[in-house]
Parts: structure tokens; sequence; C-alpha cells
């Protein structure tokens, strides 16, 4: 059992066997890399010189080789990454605003070597998906990647004012995409973003200020600020104040006011890179600045988070249920992966804390996949409608086995990746939070429901005869969400990375689970319970 | 070298008054003319140089009454760079007068450069004097009515002002900075001191354009000409700001006589100021009310009394200068409310860069220049416990940064009208201005990644106050 072998799974104090490859490719500005290529990039491509939309196929090559590139980079950094080291990795540190204590300092542990994977793939997917863009191509291609840089900075940011700059940052060229290549409710649905994004952003500047303060206002570095002693009081009011960032960005209710219109008026590209990486940063920034460097805040607002959670899962399921529109129902039920990263959050278990970093990349391949696979099929049935759309199976087959794999993507069936995580996020749970983590399995039944219904009637009902012409998936459709699908195949069947047969050794991949198990001891260390003496 | 120091300020004085003295007298051939707005911004360049390279000689002179030292050097830097980019980056055939668009700012500048140096108390009023009647000859140049709302407007703040600095004066038996610093470290807060402090920073508010004083100020930035808009708005506030510094650094022994109306004042200039920004229809009141926004920050920072404080204060106020300074200019006629700006991206590609950079950078975005001010003042903000303060302060940069996402949706991602139709037409494309623009994006970029020696500058400045 694949499970079982996940749930044994910890940092191992012994040096893991060398990967293939290992060794190959070093350099001390692995993670700078990450962030400023895509930024040189956009830089390139908005200053390009483009007669005429000439060169708007190049923009776009440009846009996916930076993106191809950067996934062999992150591929090479992943191979390398040394699990069994709970310390950062590929560390860069300068000081930078020295006067108030802010460095420029970048690195990553196994959740955040996680995260990156994820946002590297996502990178590729959201570009794939955004190559039937034609109108100011520049433009749209520029901020592309503008958002991937800033997820990424968001990730492998050690400081919180370089947290804050990346994070902040985002909110721009995810907003300006909405609003100028989104549907007919675009405008709505991009300040609707920007407004929650500005509150979460305000309330993570407020927060990390008022650590900054308790701390002594030495320093932003968050090995300083995360790890100073403060009152429970402040611990209390940080904890809250990261929760309303956290939920604005996941999203949780009731700060999920931006989800629907986004998910649903957004083009393809983007809704994939929102609901795949950015909307993810929420619940790893609750990881990182709550559960790892505020145990008795975290104790504290375990209930709550775990309630939040139960009611995020509960009401997208429901919703899901009602809706009149495709891509909405796909909004909603691409909220159910954030809730039930934060119950494993909530547990505040080492199993469930490795269940969030699980659900962290499971989740956001699965929302990804969700909103991409129903946006696709709207736009091949030429309607979102669930009055119209009816019988698609026999005409749209791809489509069909990709919303399928979606649907049990959410629900968390076993052989895919969020199985593991939604295993290991109950198992924790059910021992701290249980009346939370029941709340989000009965969450996650009517999710099944919802599926069930959508499924019967988009795709199995009898067709309907005044509907619009449909097509099944392009090539180029069929391979992005052919990408997630497969990602969440290939952690779900292989977690913990294929062997070479009749050994140990890893074939070339090391296994997510191993990668980013490498910190997870360190942040769960707190919450571990004294074991028995003989 | 320390004769060399005050080059800057005889250069830049010299040319405002050859610039009036050649317009009046028709001295300039057609040729002549068209090249000057190059010929004066390599001179302004020329001062930067200067300062930059003698400026760190420490030294006093006129008795006192200007003081060369790190704030000097600093704020006389910021809006040097600001003015020379403003020459090169504005669009001239929408002024209304070269010789005098040129030599007012010219004027401007320094009187800024007189504040910024002051050593006492009639070199500040002096400075932020100037500076300011320049910005009412520009605004009158196009819009005599709003010239004229302006003359009285600034006249009520230079009378409250005078009435505060001759009753500090009075009360403190001074008007040196330094030794009226001194006197107070053994004096205590009294109704002497705070009355006229209240009417110093009512003074000051209503010149740097704070919400709610901006009674003339915000109307006359928009009628005026593209430079004279951002004289008003960038040079006359940095010139308050500037004045402000000093005199908080001066009073800081007593801070109780100041800390709560500043407070309060630089908690409504962020919040009104990003709310006006948002209602706003017109992209030069935008502009206008963002800037106030930002003032509001350089506010902020001056109320924790603290080095670090004024310091951020001081960083901040660099960025300031550069953005506000040079947004109008980078925006050009922008009459007709946000469709003047329609396409502008694609037909002016390098000037919407700058004003987007430019709105971007006053609504605190990052990571560009206001951004790494605003956090700076945040942090001290933290430091000494104003998290009200600092809240309102988020509150009003998010209201800023919506207010600019219509702006850039407007630029970039509406089509072009048919240029027959436009209200207003863009500006007119040179090769200077072109350079212009990219060296005003530059600025703006990279004085963030740079920001740790401008922040340490910005620091020894506050430090030369005699700040700890």
């Amino acid at each position: 059992m694949i499970w079982l072998s996940i749930l044994a799974a910890s940092p191992s104090p012994t040096p893991a066997p060398t990967v293939p490859g290992a060794g190959i490719f070093s350099s001390s500005l692995l993670l700078s890399l990450t962030v400023w290529v895509p930024v040189a990039m956009a830089i390139a491509i908005a200053t390009i010189p483009n007669p005429r939309g000439r060169y708007d196929a190049l923009m776009k090559q440009i846009a996916f080789f930076t993106n191809l590139g950067i996934m062999f980079v992150l591929g090479i950094a992943y191979n390398q990454f040394q699990s069994f080291l709970p310390t950062l990795q590929y560390e860069e540190k300068v000081p930078w605003l020295q006067s108030i204590g802010a460095t420029y300092h970048l690195g990553v542990d196994g959740p955040g070597m996680t995260m990156l994977i994820l946002s590297g793939l996502i990178g590729i997917v959201s570009v794939l998906a955004s190559l039937g863009i034609r109108e100011r191509v520049r433009s749209y291609f520029c901020l592309l990647l503008l958002a991937q840089a800033t997820v990424n900075g968001a990730i492998v940011a050690r400081d919180m004012f370089v947290l804050i700059l990346f994070w902040g940052a985002a909110a721009i060229p995810i907003a300006l995409l909405v609003l100028g290549w989104g549907g007919p409710r675009r405008r709505p649905a991009a300040w609707r973003l920007l407004g929650y994004w500005s509150l979460g952003t305000a309330a993570l500047v407020v927060g990390t200020m008022v650590l900054y303060a308790a701390a002594g206002g030495g320093s932003f570095d968050m090995d300083v600020l995360l790890k100073a002693t403060v009152s429970s009081r402040v611990q209390l009011a940080v904890g809250l104040l990261m929760i309303v960032a956290a939920a604005t960005r996941l999203p949780l209710f009731p700060l999920h006011g931006w989800a629907r219109d986004a998910y649903s008026e957004a083009p393809i590209g983007v809704t994939v890179i929102v609901a795949g990486s950015a909307s993810r940063l929420g619940a790893y920034l609750l990881l990182r600045t709550l559960v790892a460097a505020e145990p008795a805040a975290a104790h504290l607002l375990a209930p709550l988070l775990a309630a939040l959670a139960a009611v995020t899962v509960g009401y997208g399921a429901l919703l899901a249920l009602r809706a009149l529109d495709l891509r909405q129902a796909a909004a909603y039920l691409a909220l159910i992966p954030g809730g039930v990263t934060v119950l494993a959050l909530a547990a505040l278990q080492p199993l469930s804390i490795a269940g969030a970093v699980l659900s962290l990349f499971a989740g956001g391949l699965a929302a990804a996949l969700i909103v991409g696979v129903c946006g696709t099929l709207s736009d091949r049935a030429q309607s979102s409608s669930l009055r119209v759309l009816s019988g698609l199976a026999p005409r749209m087959p791809i489509l069909t086995w990709l919303m399928i794999i979606a649907g049990l993507a959410i629900l968390g069936v076993p052989l895919l990746a969020t199985f593991t995580a939604n295993l290991l996020t109950f198992f924790g749970s059910f021992k701290t939070q249980p009346i939370g983590a029941f709340a989000v399995a009965a969450g996650l039944a009517l999710a099944a429901v919802a599926f069930a219904t959508l499924w019967r009637r988009v795709l199995f009902s009898a067709p309907n005869p005044d509907a619009p012409g449909v097509s099944d998936a392009s090539l180029g459709e069929s391979w992005y969400l052919g990408l997630l699908a497969g990602g969440l195949l290939w952690v779900g069947l292989f977690p913990g990375g294929p062997k070479l047969p009749g050994t140990d050794s890893p074939l070339f991949d090391q296994g997510l689970v191993n990668v980013m198990a490498a910190g997870i001891s360190d942040i769960a260390s707190p919450y571990v319970l004294p074991t028995a003496g003989p | 070298m320390k004769d060399l120091v005050l080059l800057p300020e005889a250069l830049v004085a010299a040319t405002a008054v050859i610039l009036l003295l050649a317009g009046r007298l028709s001295w300039f051939s057609p040729g002549g003319r068209r090249s000057l707005p190059t010929v004066v911004a390599l001179v302004m360049l020329v001062a930067l140089g200067i300062e930059l390279w003698a400026g760190a000689t420490l030294g006093t002179y006129f008795g006192g009454g200007l003081v060369q030292d790190r704030f000097a050097l600093f704020a006389k830097a910021a809006v040097l760079l600001a003015a020379a980019i403003a020459f090169a980056v504005v669009d001239w055939t929408a002024e209304d007068s070269l010789t005098i668009g040129l030599a007012m700012p010219l004027l401007a500048t320094f009187g800024v450069m007189v504040a910024a140096s002051a050593g006492d108390l009639v070199g500040l009023w002096a400075g932020l004097e100037l500076a300011a009647a320049a910005g009412v000859v520009m605004v009158a140049l196009r819009r005599p009515d709003l010239g004229l709302r302006l003359l009285v407007t600034g006249g009520v703040a230079s009378a409250m002002l005078l009435t505060g600095l001759a009753f500090l004066y009075a009360s403190a038996g001074t008007s040196s900075l330094g030794t009226m610093r001194a006197v107070l470290f053994s004096g205590a807060p009294t109704i002497a001191f705070a009355i006229p402090v209240f009417l110093v920073i009512s003074g000051l508010a209503v010149r740097a354009a704070l919400a709610p004083f901006q009674l003339a100020t915000i109307p006359a930035s928009v009628g005026a000409s593209p430079l004279g808009a951002g004289l008003v708005l960038g040079l006359v506030a940095a010139a308050a700001a500037i004045v402000a510094i000093k005199l908080v650094a001066a009073l800081t022994p007593i801070p109780s006589v100041y800390s709560t109306y500043l407070e309060v004042i630089a908690a409504v200039a962020m919040v009104v100021g990003g709310a006006a920004a948002l209602a706003a229809q017109s992209p030069r009141a935008k502009l206008a009310y963002l800037a106030a926004g930002q003032i509001g920050w350089v506010a902020a920072g001056l109320v924790t009394h603290y080095r670090s404080g004024l310091g951020a204060s001081l960083f901040l106020l660099g960025a300031f200068a550069v953005a506000a300074t040079c947004g109008p200019a980078v925006m050009g006629r922008a009459e007709g409310g946000e469709q003047a700006l329609a396409g502008m991206g694609v037909l002016r590609p390098a000037r919407a860069a700058g004003l987007s950079l430019a709105m971007l950078s006053l609504a605190g975005a990052p990571p560009l220049a206001g951004f790494f001010g605003e956090f700076a003042v945040a942090a001290s903000l933290a430091q000494s416990g104003h998290f009200g303060l600092l809240a309102l302060g988020i509150l009003g940069s998010a209201l800023s940064l919506a207010a600019v996402a219509g702006t850039l949706r407007v630029m970039y991602i509406q089509s072009p009208p048919d240029e027959a139709r436009r209200s207003t037409r863009l500006p007119v494309v040179s090769a200077l201005s072109s350079f212009g623009a990219v060296a005003f994006c530059v600025v703006i970029a990279v004085y963030g990644l740079l920001s740790s020696p401008i922040l340490g500058l910005a620091d020894q400045g506050a430090e030369a106050l005699g700040l700890r």
C-alpha cells in the first residue's frame, strides 16, 4: 500500500541515495533565477517592437520557453534537493534595507520546494492555456510572466519584507489580466479580486508590523521574526491577521467574494494560475507564519481554522450543487481543496501538517484542473449555461475523461495525489479536530453529490438538440489539462518516486513526499505529543 | 571643495534669471529655442553631479543661514534629479511659454534647495515661498483665475506659517534651528509652543496640498500646464515637507506640541487622498490625490519623532519628489477624463510606462520607489507603536492602488480611439522626451533596488538634524 509507506515517511537521519544527475548543476542564484528571469523576459516582451502584431507568436514562444526553462532548472533543483536536511536550501542572503532590518533573503525547505514545483508546472500550463489569446498578446504575456514571478517570489521569500513585496505585487498583474481579457463581467471580477487581495495584503503588513514591533524592531528576517519570543496576546493578534490574509487569498469563507467571478470570468490561463498556485499562497502563509511560528496562537485559533475549513468546503459544495453555470460551479468546487488544506493545518499534528503540504500541491493541481477543464468545455460548447449543456460525453470524450478526473481529484479518490493528502489530513485531524474533520468529510460527500449531478447533467444526459455545435479539446488544450491530470496521477501513483527495479534507488524522481518531508519535522516539532516513558 | 558646495544653487538660480531675461528680450533664435530644454536638463544634471561630488563636504554659510549636511545633500540631489527628468520628459508643445516654463521650475528647485540647507527659520520660509510663488506663476500662465485662487490660498497659508514661525522665534528666543533644539531640551511643552506649531503645521499642510487642505492646489494643478502641475504637486509639496521635517527635528525635545495634530493630519491625508483618487475621474486629479496621500505618509513618519522615522520620511520624500514632479509631465495634456489616455500603452509606450510607474509608486505599489519608502515609514510607525496610523495608511494605499488600476486599464487594455475623435491629443514624441521617459522609469524602478545606500543616506540626513 503506497499510503502506508507515506504514513511512515519521515526525514531520514541518513542521507538518501544519490539521484542520477545530482550535483551537475549548482547555482547560488537558483531561486533568484526563478523570480527574476520571468521579470526580465516580461520586460523583453514589453520592449520588443511588434508592428501590427507581427511577433505575437514570438512573444508566446518567449513566455513558454521561459516557463519551460524555469521548470527545467526547478527539476534539477528538485532532484538535487537534500531531503534529509531540515534546514533551508539554495539560500541567498544579501543585506537590503539595513536601517529597518530588511534583507533579500531567499531559501526553500521541503514545503517551499513543493510549492515551487507546483508553481513551475502551473506556469507552463497557464502559458499553454493562453496560446489562443489573440488580442494585445504583448501585454497579456508580459503580465502573465510578472504574475508568475510574484508567485515564485512569495514562495521563496525568507524575509517578511520580501514576502510582502511579492505577495502585494501579485494582485496587480492578475487583476489587470482579468480586467483586460476576462468575460462580460470582468470589471466587477477584477475589482473584487483586487479589493480582497489588497485587504489580505493590508492584514499581512499590519500583522508583520505587530510582530516586528513586538520582536524589538530589529529585523524582518523570518529566522529572527518568526522565532522571536512574543506574548500570547501578540501571537493571537498576529495569528488573526494572518488568517485574514490567508483567507482572502486561498480563499476561505467569508472572504471568498472574489473567487466566483474571477474563476468564471478570467481567461483560462489566468484562472489556472490563480487557482493552481497564486491562491495556494494563502495556506502556505498560514503554514509559515502561524503553524510554524506561533504555536500558542495556533492552538488557540485551531478551532476557528477548522470551522472556516468546514464552512468553506460545505459552502463550496452546496453552491456548486445549486449553480446554473458550469464555470461558476467549477469556481465553487475549486474552493474545496483549500478547505481541506486548512483543516490539515488546524489539526496541528505532524501527520496532518505533512498532509497540508501535500494538499498544497495536490489541491493546487486539482483546483487548476477543475477550473481549466470546465472553462475549456464551456469554450468548446460555446456556452457555460447548465440549461444548455447536456449529453456532451459522446462528442467530447477527452474533456469528459478530464472532467471526471478533475472531480475525482477534488474528492480525493485513490491513485490521485489528493487521496494521499486527504488521507494524511483526516488521519491527523480526527484526533484533534474531530468535529471539523467530520464536517469537512460531510462537505466532501456533498461535493460528491454535486459532481455526480454535474456529470449526469453535462456529460451523460440526453443531448440538447438546441445547443450550439460542440467540439472536443484541441491538442494544445489536451496537453495542458493532461499535464495537470498527469501530475495528480504521478504523485498519486509514485509519492515516494519510482525506484529502480529490485533496489531502493530512485529512478529519476526522489519522490515528492521525500522532498516535502524536509522541514516538516521542524515545523511540527511544537506539536509532537510527549511519548510516555518506559 | 567647500567653495563648490553652493555652486549647484548658483547654477540653478543663474540659469533661471538668464532664461527670464532672454525670454523677455528675445535673445534666442528658433533653433536655439528648440535646444533649450536639452541644455537646461543638462545644466540640472551638471548641478546634480556637482552636488553629489562636492555636497558631501560639511559646512555652514552666511553666518549659519545655510548649512550643508547630509540632509541637504539628499534633499537637493532628489529635487535636482526630479527637475532634470521633468525638463527632459515634458511635451513642450503643451506648455504655455518655453522660457517661463523652464525658469519657474528652476526657481522652485532653487527654493527647495534653500529650504533644504536652511539653518534658520528665515531660510525655511524664504525657500518655501519662492517655490510656491513659482507655482503661482506657472498656474496663472494658463489659468489666471486658478492662479489667483492659488495665490489667495497660498497667502493664507503663508500668513499662518509666518505668524507661527514668528511666535516660535519669540518663544524659543532664537531663529536658528540648531540653537532652538538645544534650548527646547531644557524647556517644556507649553501653550506658547503649541499654538505656533499648530499654525505652522496648518500652513504647511495647505502648501503641501494635504487633504483636506487641498482647497486650491489640486484644482490649480488640474488646470495648469503639465510642468506647472508637476511644479505645484511635486516641488512645492516637497519644499513644504522639507520644512516640516526640519522643524519637527528641531521640536523633537517637545513632541507633544505637534505629534497629535500631525497624526490626525497624516491619517486624514492618507485615507482621504486614497479615497479621493478612487473617486476622481480626471487622471491629473487622480495623480494629485495620489500625491496628497503619499505626502500623508511622509507626515506619518514625522509623528514617530525618531531618527528612523524622519529618515524614512526623507527617503520617501525622495521617491515622492521624482514621481509627483515628473508624473504630470509624463502624462501631458489629459483634459477630458481618463479617455484622453486610452490606448496610450500602444501609441506612447515609454510615456505610458512612465505614467504607470509614477502612479503606482505614488500609490505605494510594490516593488517601486514609493513602496520602499512607505514600508520604511510603516516599520518606524510599528517601532513607535502607532498601529492605528499604520492601519489607516495601509487602507489609504489600498484605495490608491484600486484607483490606479482603473487608469492602467484605460492606458493598456482599452483600444485606442480614432485620433480624430480624441478630445486631447497624446504628447508629442521627441528623442529627448523618450529618453526622459525611459530615464524616469529606470529611476522609479531602481530606487527600490538601490534602496540600501539611498535609505542609508536618508538616515544620515536625519542624523544630521541631530536625531538619534
